[in-house]
């Protein structure tokens, strides 16, 4: 089992570093000169001089080698080219309210896939239960960008029962520690409704399958044959059969969650990793497109590394192999 | 269980809803387009809305005034209480005010001036604004509340050199070295103090920035309101969102196309004030197909800027007429646009050699054929709508305009090294109207994207840039427009306005063209 986890730790680490020279490789090599002016005011020795203090005037491999030791030692990813801040700052500080809208999402993916899975399995092939799986169907189809669009004109600007986005109020700096809580809450429900409804589809098509499964299956039959309840039935030995599957379903969806993530961000105006990304593409910010990218391939990287060892760990024939 | 899920649900749900408390008439919400990384601004973005916010914290020697449609930009006193030039204009003595301030409580000294100057031209800050102080060779404290600048040339914007860039804090920035200052702009917000009518109170990065009433400030009852709180709203429907749904009283950077959802809007004023920007589409003359000024006419002919400004700007842009755009004092008013008719397009198109002679609708020269590639920014909305514009009315003349996008620094790049045909781009207008960058001989490979030469209006641009008074310049620079209006190396587009948005109830904003808080002390709630 070590020796598994270790090859599979080993090869995640490689593809980060394949991801990340690929990445140097496709931004660092790109057309045009990030640090020139678009002034016709400024000569051209100021770009010159910026370039020697970011270290531009080396050649590229001297660049890509002097980067990726930075990294690697020291874990320094440089200076944004538009704020001069150092990016591993910009990029700590982007990263937790990317996690707390995805996790945020993950909840309402799981409460109402779960939610919408079990009312269908409940009433298998009634009314009910095609309209469940129309209903998932039809928000894994929606693009994420125009629901989120419409949830902040109608929700937010129509009838004002969330703030149109940003993650905190602007009195916020005067709030208390609970009260600021609440404020970020107030905040997050939206988002991250809008993000998990989009991938609850899957978990409430997958939830209502394995209910159903149970249900006719020996175990099921058993249960019932018990005097077990039909709520209990699905709701506590159902859904410990799904779970395993669940689990790891959880793991799979992370890297789309902050995929999408990246998206409602940019809808919701939330300060996260998307939005820091997505501005520094727009200001050609090189070191920040760099690190933005590599964190989220680490991210996408971890969280599948998860689901596979989490599947090591619940699937003892893998483990044999 | 059930009910406290219930209770939870509605305290998060009610707490953000908008709710009908009453304002806070101490307060006031801004949204901008932009964060505000640093308040060091010689590492800071070089943008106007950046020093929007700048010039709320710290003072300049003089303020540069919004209007310069009569005259050259004006000056009031800022830190300067009044200043005089010597008789060749190589020296300038500035007096400062003796009230002003540091808000940690210290004076503001000509020792800051001297700072200041320093800062700027030191090579490891490299403030991209540097070569302001090009003439100016030295800075000498005279006492401690006045300064002498010392020059090597007479130049006629020694005012606005002098008073580009905010003074700084010597007493509370000196320690840190200036090789260290581009390593850790950070620094700046745990050493800061102020000297503007506000302070820095606290932020949030990449989201708000909150200011608070700068009690030392010399103007005693300014400004008016206690607190302003800057919020960062980079996309402009998602700033237009924030407004209309009240978590916003300003609303700065508003795209036009989101204009229409404020204009009318009960409690909202939209207010549309003029900036120094115009966009154009520039030819590039080292090309076959534009190395002739008749040709070139021919295409401004052709195109109907005024169809494009009513379509994608709604009204809230004009039609260009000249790179001395029509807010400027040096805009000559007799300047006729090019009209938009297709028939003379043709004609002069005929004139030039321009005949489709393989009958393909496209027309030939000398075998070859009137096709080209027709270049903007990727993110450059606006203007790509208007490229697919321009490609049709081209394209009735018997001309084929193949519009690319291209990521922004590739594009530069291209336009420098002058490897593309026609391009569309903007600039904003330096207020002193020094047009050598942009269409002197000299800055080809630079600006002169077009590679433009002309002597006659290398001569008129030399003329004007040398003047010790502006104003005797004014004939130079509409000599210097009837000639690019003739040799139409660029073709103006429009001249796009600035757009705001602010609550009704507020009173005495006055946004301008230097900044859309120009006046921010003086504003009030009703």
């Amino acid at each position: 089992m070590i020796r598994l986890v270790l090859r599979r730790v080993a090869a995640a680490a490689i593809l980060f570093l394949i991801v990340l020279t690929l990445t140097f490789a496709a931004v660092a090599g790109a057309p045009g000169d990030p640090l020139s002016p678009n002034d016709p005011r400024i000569p051209a020795e100021h770009a010159e001089r910026l370039r020697a203090l970011y270290g531009l005037d080396q050649p590229l491999p001297a660049q890509y080698l002097r980067w990726l030791g930075a990294v690697l030692l020291s874990w320094d990813w440089g200076q944004s080219y538009q704020t001069g801040r150092p990016v591993s700052d910009l990029l700590f500080e982007s990263l937790p309210p990317t996690l707390l809208l995805a996790g945020g999402a993950l909840f309402a993916q799981y409460l109402f896939g779960l939610g919408l899975g079990l009312i269908a399995a409940s009433r298998p092939n009634s009314w009910l239960d095609l309209g469940v799986r129309a209903a998932s169907l039809l928000v894994y189809a929606l693009p994420t960008f125009w629901v989120g669009l419409m949830a902040v004109l109608i929700v937010g600007v129509g009838l004002g029962l969330a703030p149109t986005g940003g993650m905190t109020s602007a009195a916020a700096y005067e709030l208390g520690p609970l009260a600021a809580a609440l404020d970020v809450l107030a905040h997050l429900w939206l988002p991250a409704l809008v993000l998990g409804l989009s991938m609850a589809g899957d978990i409430a098509r997958y939830t209502r399958n394995s209910l159903i499964e149970f249900q006719t299956a020996d175990a099921g039959r058993a249960a019932r044959a018990r005097g077990l309840s039909e709520a209990r039935i699905l709701l506590v030995h159902g859904l410990a059969h799904a779970a395993p599957r669940l689990l790891q379903m959880a793991a799979v969806s992370a890297p789309l969650l902050l995929s999408g993530a990246i998206v409602a961000e940019a809808v919701f105006v939330w300060p996260g990793l998307g939005s820091t990304t997505l501005q520094a593409i727009q200001a050609g910010d090189v070191p920040v497109v760099l690190a933005a990218t590599a964190y989220g391939a680490a991210l996408v990287i971890a969280a599948s590394l998860a689901a596979d060892l989490l599947l090591v760990r619940l699937d003892p024939r893998i483990q044999a192999e | 269980m059930r009910r406290l899920a219930v209770a939870g649900l509605t305290a998060v749900v009610g707490w953000g809803c908008s709710s009908g408390t009453p304002r806070d008439t101490t307060r006031l919400t801004v949204g901008l387009r932009f964060d505000y990384p640093t308040p060091n601004e010689l590492i800071g973005p070089p943008t106007l809305a950046y020093a929007a916010i700048n010039d709320q914290m710290f003072l300049s020697l003089m303020e540069e005034q919004g209007d310069f449609r009569e005259a050259p930009p004006a000056w009031a006193p800022g830190l300067a209480e009044d200043w005089e030039f010597s008789e060749d204009r190589l020296q300038l003595n500035v007096r400062l005010r003796t009230d002003a301030r540091w808000s940690d409580g210290e004076p503001v000294t000509a020792a800051d001036v001297r700072f200041t100057w320093l800062a700027q031209t030191d090579g490891d800050v490299a403030w991209g604004s540097a070569y302001v102080h090009e003439a100016t060779v030295d800075v000498e404290v005279l006492d401690p509340h006045t300064v002498r600048f010392h020059f090597d040339a007479a130049l006629p914007t020694a005012l606005a050199d002098v008073s580009t860039g905010a003074i700084l804090p010597r007493h509370a920035w000196e320690p840190r070295p200036f090789a260290e200052w581009r390593g850790d702009p950070d620094w700046f917000f745990d050493s800061l103090v102020t000297s503007g009518p506000f302070r820095f109170e606290s932020r949030t990065p990449g989201s708000d920035l909150v200011l608070g009433r700068n009690p030392g400030h010399f103007e005693a009852d300014l400004p008016r309101l206690e607190r302003v709180i800057l919020r960062s709203t980079p996309d402009s429907t998602a700033l237009t969102n924030r407004l209309l749904a009240g978590e916003l009283d300003v609303a700065t950077g508003i795209g036009a196309a989101d204009a229409s959802r404020i204009d009318g809007q009960p409690g909202l004023r939209l207010l549309a004030y003029t900036n120094r920007q115009f966009t154009f589409v520039v030819w590039n003359t080292t090309r076959p197909w534009f190395a002739d000024a008749e040709t070139r006419r021919a295409l401004a002919l052709a195109i109907d800027r005024q169809a494009i400004v009513d379509t994608i700007w709604h009204g809230y842009a004009k039609v260009g007429r000249s790179p001395v755009i029509s807010g400027a004092w040096a805009h000559d008013p007799d300047l006729e646009p090019w009209p938009h008719d297709p028939q003379a397009a043709r004609a002069a198109l005929r004139e030039a050699g321009w005949v489709d002679a393989d009958g393909d609708g496209i027309v030939e020269r000398g075998g070859r054929p009137f096709r080209f590639e027709l270049a903007t920014y990727t993110g450059a909305g606006a203007r790509w709508d208007a490229m697919q514009m321009i490609q049709a009315d081209l394209r009735t003349v018997g001309i084929d305009a193949q519009p690319r996008r291209a990521e922004p620094n590739a594009l530069n790049q291209r336009l420098l090294e002058q490897d593309f045909d026609a391009a569309a781009s903007a600039f904003a207008i330096d207020t002193g109207l020094d047009f050598r960058p942009l269409f002197h001989t000299e800055s080809i490979g630079g600006f002169n994207y077009a590679g433009y030469s002309n002597p006659e209006a290398d001569r008129l641009i030399e003329s004007f840039a040398t003047r010790a008074d502006p104003l005797d310049g004014r004939e130079d620079l509409h000599r210097l427009q009837r000639i690019l209006r003739d040799d139409q190396p660029m073709l103006v587009l429009w001249e796009p306005v600035s757009l705001a948005a602010f609550n009704d109830e507020l009173e005495s904003v006055a946004p301008n063209a230097v900044s859309p808080l120009a006046n921010l002390k003086e504003w009030a709630w009703r």
